[in-house]
C-alpha cells in the first residue's frame, strides 16, 4: 500500500513525531511504500539542523533524516511553516540575507500543494497531530 | 525532489474543524488547507464542530497585523470553491450559539451526517 504521512508535531513537544517514525518504519518494514512525509506546522521543526538534544536524549530530527537517507523517502517541509521557525534551506538564506542556512540534508522546502499531491498518489494519508 | 503537484482526478476531502478560532494555529491551519486543496480542484467540504463552532462567530476583533480574523476567511471558503460549509448541531447547540450569529449562513448537519460524511471522503483531516 501507497501511504503519506503528515507530521504536525514539533521533535519534543508533542509526541506526534516519534509516533509518526516508528509508524514509518513499521509500514517500510511490512513492505509498504512512502510516497511523502510532510512535516506541517510545528512538525517543521524536525527539520532542522540546529537542534542539539542532550547526550542521553533522543535526537529525532537525526532519526528522520537517517531513516529519510536509508529509504530515499521524499520528505517535504511546509514552506510557510518553515520559514516563520527558521527551518530555510541555502536558496531561502540567500534570499532572505540570512548568515545560516538550518535545512537538515535530504528534506525540500515545498508549499502545501505538495500535500494535496501525496493525498492524489496514496491509498492512506496518516497524520499525526498529537 | 518533490514532484510539482499534478492533475489527479480529484479526491474528495472532509476538513474537521475543531479548534477555537484563536487559542492555537489550528484554526488557520484547517482553513489553509481547504483553500489550498480547493485551488488544486479537489472537492473539499469543511464542517465545524466542538470548539471549531466559534470560529464561525460574527463580530471577531482581531488587530491588523497582528493575525488573520478567521471569520473573514471563513467567508472566503465559498469564493475558492470549497464546495460544503457546514456546521455540527450538537456543538452549536452545546455552546448556545445561535446560526443567525454567524458570519455567514452555513448548512447545518448533524452527528449521523458528519458520520456518511466521514465514511464517504477520500481524506479526512482533523485540526
Amino acid at each position: 500500500m501507497k501511504f503519506s504521512i503528515v507530521i504536525h508535531g514539533a521533535p519534543w513537544s508533542a509526541n506526534a513525531s516519534l509516533s509518526a517514525l516508528r509508524f514509518t518504519e513499521a509500514a517500510l518494514d511490512c513492505g509498504h511504500e512512502i510516497v511523502r512525509l510532510f512535516f506541517y506546522q510545528d512538525g517543521a521543526s524536525n527539520g532542522s539542523s540546529l537542534c542539539v538534544p542532550p547526550q542521553d536524549e533522543i535526537d529525532i530530527p537525526g532519526l528522520w533524516q537517517a531513516l529519510i537517507k536509508k529509504h530515499e523517502i521524499d520528505a517535504v517541509v511546509c514552506a510557510a511553516s518553515a520559514l516563520k521557525r527558521g527551518i530555510i534551506d541555502k536558496a531561502e538564506a540567500d534570499r532572505y540575507e540570512k548568515n545560516v542556512e538550518s535545512l537538515l540534508a535530504g528534506f525540500s522546502v515545498s508549499g502545501l500543494g505538495q500535500l494535496i499531491d501525496a493525498c492524489g498518489q496514496s491509498d492512506r494519508v496518516v497524520s499525526f497531530v498529537m | 525532489m518533490p514532484s510539482s503537484p499534478q492533475t489527479h482526478t480529484a479526491h474528495s476531502y472532509l476538513i474537521i474543524a475543531r479548534s477555537s478560532p484563536y487559542g492555537s494555529h489550528q484554526a488557520r491551519a484547517a482553513l489553509d488547507l481547504a483553500l489550498t486543496a480547493a485551488a488544486f480542484e479537489q472537492k473539499v467540504s469543511i464542517v465545524f464542530m466542538d470548539a471549531g463552532v466559534m470560529q464561525l462567530l460574527k463580530g471577531q476583533q482581531t488587530d491588523a497585523g497582528e493575525m488573520k480574523n478567521i471569520g473573514k476567511i471563513i467567508t472566503a471558503l465559498k469564493l475558492y470553491e470549497v464546495n460544503r460549509v457546514m456546521v455540527h448541531q450538537e456543538s452549536v447547540d452545546k455552546h448556545d450559539l445561535d446560526p443567525a450569529g454567524f458570519v455567514e449562513a452555513v448548512e447545518v448537519v448533524t452527528s449521523d451526517d458528519i458520520k456518511r460524511l466521514i465514511a464517504g471522503a477520500d481524506q479526512v483531516m482533523v485540526f
